[in-house]
């Protein structure tokens, strides 16, 4: 923040910052031209703002302390802490509404059971939402059905339609566990090399997947139809020149 | 008119910073990054919802990973809620300040710890002094820059991982922001219950927190089942499929963990059990393997493909 006078048409200088009262600041400027001075006072919210930075005005004389704001920051038990309310009350007639409405107040706001909250957090509710359900294209078995259920809603679709679509490209029409858990697995199109395949095999069981995606993406990229060995030095390759 | 002339005013001046506002909040950010730079590895332990076992999560991986043999530290910025002292039986514990930082206390397994809580009287509750009865815009300012100083202060010295307990949150919530604060962050390792409740707000989370750049590594699946501490057996808590999860985020499940009520007994008192040999503790150990690896991914790629 800076200050102009507009006589001079000139940047007041910043000259010193004073404490006239808690929760307050006297920050003093001066004109290099006209040596006029003034004061700029702030209320506590200002206060509040500026040292919420952890900033001093001016720039530091001393080094920072280790956590200066934190110890300086917490307020012991019985200390003052209204200097803001104190502050409107002094200087307005009118205070905002800051008081938290009783607890029965805001119970009839709400307008509702007050465990409701709690219940919704523990998953407690009643769920408006039918099972998965078989479609006339595919027959569920109801394992099946109830293993889809148990996925989160959100993804649910997604899932449903991506076993389906495994489903009807392998001409079932039954989706049973068995299928569920063959379309997890089931190849994403690139066909790999039994050599390159063979090589996967160096990279541990928790990350191979994501080398595979990996690998393929590579191979997609640079359109070729198989996954080779060739293919895996030159993913190889790029892989260290990121070490 | 006026308008005008100051315009004008303005364009023959040139602008100084006499308050030096902007210098020092620079400042700050670089005394965040030198602080990081003797971290080897930076994580994050994040969950859009609260109450499904982040705290528990992060002191296990960090007490894993320790374990291994690694120099670990644990900052618990829950600054509000600070419960990582309390599971490792370090209440009444302090920071020792010095003008090279705030050295942390050593908990068990040589785990470095930072939290509020060492700032705090027990069953006192975090107080801030000004204005902040008024508006909460004063209390998250505040709190953003006490987490900052949490960042920038403490004298980890050289470790092999820190790990940081985010509070809970979701979407354009304190957390993934909090996480921005940390330079060159390695990843987030996200926890859920297989709950459909919880599930949707993780996924929020990791969206957020993927807008913003932050590399999630994976899901862990806490209180996956409940193993019964007379018979063994195990059973079911809630009813879900966070592996369905995972493959929607394309996202690696990093592990399940069941509800044992002996463990979460043990890190209730403070008195956590820590020895590898524990069924549900290797599960953590798996779990930190897991992380290596994905941490490892392009070096491992690079020499075993």
């Amino acid at each position: 923040m800076k200050f102009v006078c507009m006589t001079c048409e000139t940047y007041m200088n910043f000259e010193k910052v004073e404490k006239p009262a808690e929760g307050s600041l006297g920050v003093f400027f001066g004109c290099p031209s006209c040596k006029a001075r003034f004061t700029m006072v702030t209320n506590p919210g200002e206060t509040q703002m500026v040292s919420s930075l952890g900033v001093q005005l001016g720039g530091r004389t001393v080094a920072q302390q280790p956590f200066e704001m934190t110890r300086g920051g917490l307020r012991g038990e019985g200390e003052h802490q209204a200097e803001m309310a104190h502050y409107l009350k002094e200087h307005y007639s009118e205070q905002p509404a800051v008081a938290p409405a009783t607890p029965a107040e805001a119970e009839k706001k709400t307008g509702g059971c007050p465990f409701s909250a709690v219940v919704a957090q523990m998953g407690l509710g009643s769920s408006t939402e039918a099972k998965g359900g078989a479609t006339a294209e595919f027959e569920w078995t109801p394992d099946a059905l109830d293993r889809l259920d148990k996925t989160p809603s959100f993804i649910r679709p997604m899932i449903k339609g991506g076993i389906e679509a495994y489903a009807r490209k392998q001409g079932f029409k039954k989706i049973t566990l068995q299928v569920m858990d063959d379309s997890k697995n089931a190849p994403t199109g690139i066909p790999w090399s039994p050599a390159a395949e063979k090589r996967l095999e160096n990279i541990p069981d928790f990350i191979r997947p994501m080398a595979r995606k990996e690998v393929e993406r590579i191979a997609q990229e640079q359109g070729v139809t198989q996954v080779t060995e060739a293919m895996m030095d030159e993913a190889k390759t790029k892989f260290a020149s990121f070490m | 008119m006026e308008t005008q002339d100051l315009k004008d005013i303005l364009g023959k001046l040139k602008y100084t910073d006499d308050a030096k506002v902007v210098q020092q909040i620079t400042e700050q950010m670089k005394a965040v990054t030198r602080r990081m730079a003797s971290v080897r590895r930076k994580l994050v332990v994040m969950s859009g919802k609260g109450g499904v076992g982040k705290s528990m999560t992060t002191v296990n991986l960090a007490l894993a990973f320790a374990r291994q043999g690694h120099k670990v530290g644990v900052l618990d910025v829950d600054l509000n809620g600070p419960c990582v002292p309390q599971m490792l039986g370090m209440r009444g514990r302090r920071f020792t300040i010095t003008p090279d930082g705030a050295i942390p206390p050593i908990g068990p397994l040589g785990l470095k710890v930072g939290s509020m809580d060492f700032f705090l009287d027990e069953l006192s509750p975090v107080r801030w002094k000004g204005p902040m009865d008024l508006s909460p815009v004063w209390l998250g300012l505040m709190e953003m820059n006490v987490i900052r100083e949490f960042i920038a202060d403490i004298a980890w010295g050289e470790l092999d991982y820190l790990l940081t307990d985010l509070p809970p949150g979701a979407a354009a919530d304190k957390p993934p922001v909090i996480a921005g604060f940390i330079p060159n962050l390695d990843g987030a390792i996200v926890v859920t219950t297989p709950s459909e409740v919880a599930s949707d707000v993780v996924r929020k989370s990791i969206a957020y927190a993927r807008d913003l750049g932050i590399t999630v590594l994976g899901i862990v699946e806490n209180m996956s089942v409940y193993r019964c501490p007379h018979c063994g057996i195990e059973g079911e808590l809630f009813e879900g499929d966070t592996e369905a999860l995972c493959h929607a985020l394309d996202l690696p499940l990093l592990g399940r963990i069941p509800f044992d009520r002996t463990l979460a007994k043990s890190f209730d008192k403070g008195a956590p059990l820590i020895e590898g040999d524990y069924p549900t503790l290797t599960r953590f150990d798996e779990i930190a393997v897991r992380i290596q690896t994905l941490l490892d991914y392009k070096t491992i790629m690079a020499r075993n493909l």
